[in-house]
């Protein structure tokens, strides 16, 4: 009677790996969130966009996918970065920032998420498309027993790490992501010390939007690509975030992690046909005991 | 642009560094300034007097440009800097030093006099400065290593000044520095002030501290409701009996002596 360690390590093994997609996508919740103090609502689209983005990149324009993924990137931190710029900004010009436009925010945030979906009707059609990615050069890997995770997911967590080793690389250690945490902690001071705040909050938006990007073409070719998948992500990627600590970078990658594990253990052993229910139920186990989230910072003193 | 304070005679000279020309302002649809009219000359220390709730505080939002103005013109070495982003402001040598708490605790004390410089380009000049602010605060340099959430409040306050000095400024504009401070800090952060503007820093400083701001300053400016109740030059507006009674309780004899160093 002996307990299947080979399946928990396989279980647990992808979901860190879905895991940390979840933690990607919160990863720009948290970024948007503390640079900008507003819930972004329809983060999940710009995670959708990204995932068409690389759809029409791989499949119509050809390219392999590596550089779909990037291009995808670019193109959805275009699209956030415009919608920002054109949208959530118009509302703090009543004077007092994004902090003042609080409610606001979050009902626009609502909307933009209704209108990107549409939007994504009116181009690409309500059906999954498949997301078929040439992946022949990445091994499989084959661990203890007969587990044996995909290509999908190899690249997966490649990209990951490559991705969150260079967003800290460029915060702590470039001048310009010096800004960026300034203008995160603090406007007001940054904008005294001469750092273009409206500029810093574009390319936080920009940033955040790019790596829902990449979360998307990642999970592409492990699921398929449809207009609706934002919703579920932003759900499970905002109970990642809360639960690694709102607006904590490392915060949202460990929520994240814990997401996707948790996801999968309850699916293994408790019952599969509820497996979105557990990221919620994490999030609850986890707020009743640390209400402020694993890493949580305390609440920010907003100028 | 710089020129040192020649002692600590309090005449004012002629230049005008910062010229705030009846400036209504305030918050959305809540008008707070009301007419306010104020001149900082170049070399001297002038203060901001009132208590809160005044407009102390949105006078320097106007100022910097945290808030747009209403009415009226801000105009910077001549320069008519009404409409300027703060950032832009801040390039031209008008730099604001913010409260205490407002430091980045997260980040080294060298780390946020870095950020001080962060508009300049040039590197030399950058070490010079950084240890020219050691030099003002050697507690600093003592420190550089620390993250700033571990100092003292008195050495919060030196640190957002340094940060301040680091963008080599033409003028500084300090938010209430003796705020939550002991009083010995204070005679100490101020007798630096007095330093500082010795060495060719025009500053503004706006406290509530009265009795102090006003041995620091040659001019004073006295803010209620949003419009200037009284200005003068700072050894008669001490003697004033009318700044006497609503401000002053006692004799402030004994403070002078220990900022004339």
């Amino acid at each position: 009677m002996g307990f299947d360690y080979n399946s928990l390590l396989a279980f647990i093994i992808f979901g860190v790996t879905i895991g940390v997609v979840y933690g990607i996508v919160a990863l720009g919740i948290s970024l948007i969130y503390s640079g900008l103090d507003i819930v972004h609502f329809a983060h999940g689209e710009m995670y959708m966009f990204g995932a068409f983005f690389g759809l029409v990149l791989a499949h119509n324009v050809g390219l392999p996918y590596p550089v779909a993924l990037i291009g995808a990137m670019v193109l959805t931190a275009l699209l956030g970065m415009a919608v920002e710029r054109v949208f959530y900004r118009r509302l703090t010009r009543a004077g007092g920032g994004y902090t003042v436009a609080g409610m606001g925010m979050i009902i626009c945030g609502f909307g933009m998420s209704v209108a990107l979906v549409n939007v994504a009707y009116f181009i690409w059609g309500a059906e999954a498309e498949p997301f078929r990615a040439n992946l022949d050069y990445i091994p499989r890997l084959q661990f203890s027993g007969d587990i044996e995770v995909p290509e999908s997911y190899v690249l997966t967590a490649i990209i990951s790490v490559v991705l969150m080793a260079g967003l800290h690389y460029f915060l702590r250690h470039t001048k310009t992501g010096l800004a960026v945490r300034a203008v995160a902690h603090n406007k007001d001071i940054a904008y005294l010390m001469g750092i273009n705040v409206p500029l810093m909050i574009s390319l936080i938006f920009g940033l955040a939007c790019g790596l829902a990007a990449a979360a998307g073409v990642l999970i592409g070719p492990m699921q398929s690509v449809q207009v609706e998948m934002g919703y579920l992500m932003l759900m499970k990627a905002f109970a990642a975030a809360v639960v690694g600590g709102f607006g904590s970078l490392p915060g949202a990658i460990l929520g994240g992690i814990m997401v996707g594990v948790f996801e999968n253990l309850g699916a293994a052993y408790i019952s599969p046909s509820h497996k979105d229910i557990y990221a919620f139920l994490l999030l609850i186990l986890v707020l009743m005991f640390k209400p402020s989230g694993l890493l949580g910072i305390e609440a920010k003193v907003k100028a | 642009m710089h020129f040192a304070l020649a002692g600590t005679a309090k005449k004012i000279t002629g230049e005008r560094v910062l010229e705030v020309k009846d400036v209504h302002a305030g918050y959305g649809n809540l008008k707070i300034l009301r007419g306010v009219n104020m001149t900082v000359p170049t070399g001297g220390i002038v203060t901001l007097l009132g208590g809160n709730g005044t407009g102390k505080s949105t006078l320097l939002k106007a100022v910097s440009g945290l808030i747009p103005l209403m009415e009226g013109t801000v105009l910077f070495d001549g320069v008519d800097i009404s409409n300027l982003k703060p950032h832009e402001r801040m390039r031209l040598g008008l730099v604001q030093v913010t409260q205490a708490k407002e430091a980045y605790p997260a980040m080294t004390v060298e780390e946020n006099l870095v950020l001080g410089a962060y508009t300049r380009r040039d590197r030399e000049g950058t070490k010079a400065d950084l240890e020219r602010v050691y030099e003002f605060f050697p507690v600093l340099r003592e420190r550089r290593k620390q993250m700033s959430g571990t100092l003292s409040g008195g050495e919060v306050q030196m640190l957002v000044i340094g940060r301040g000095l680091m963008a080599s400024p033409k003028m500084l504009m300090l938010d209430e520095p003796s705020a939550a401070l002991a009083p010995k800090v204070v005679l100490e952060i101020f007798a630096n002030i007095n330093r500082i503007a010795k060495s060719g820093v025009t500053m503004l400083v706006v406290e509530q501290n009265v009795r102090m701001a006003l041995i620091l300053a040659q001019y004073g400016y006295i803010i209620r409701d949003g419009v200037i109740m009284m200005e003068g030059e700072a050894d008669h507006l001490i003697s004033d009996p009318a700044v006497k009674e609503s401000f002053l309780g006692g004799s402030v004899a004994d403070t002078s002596k220990a900022l004339r160093n």
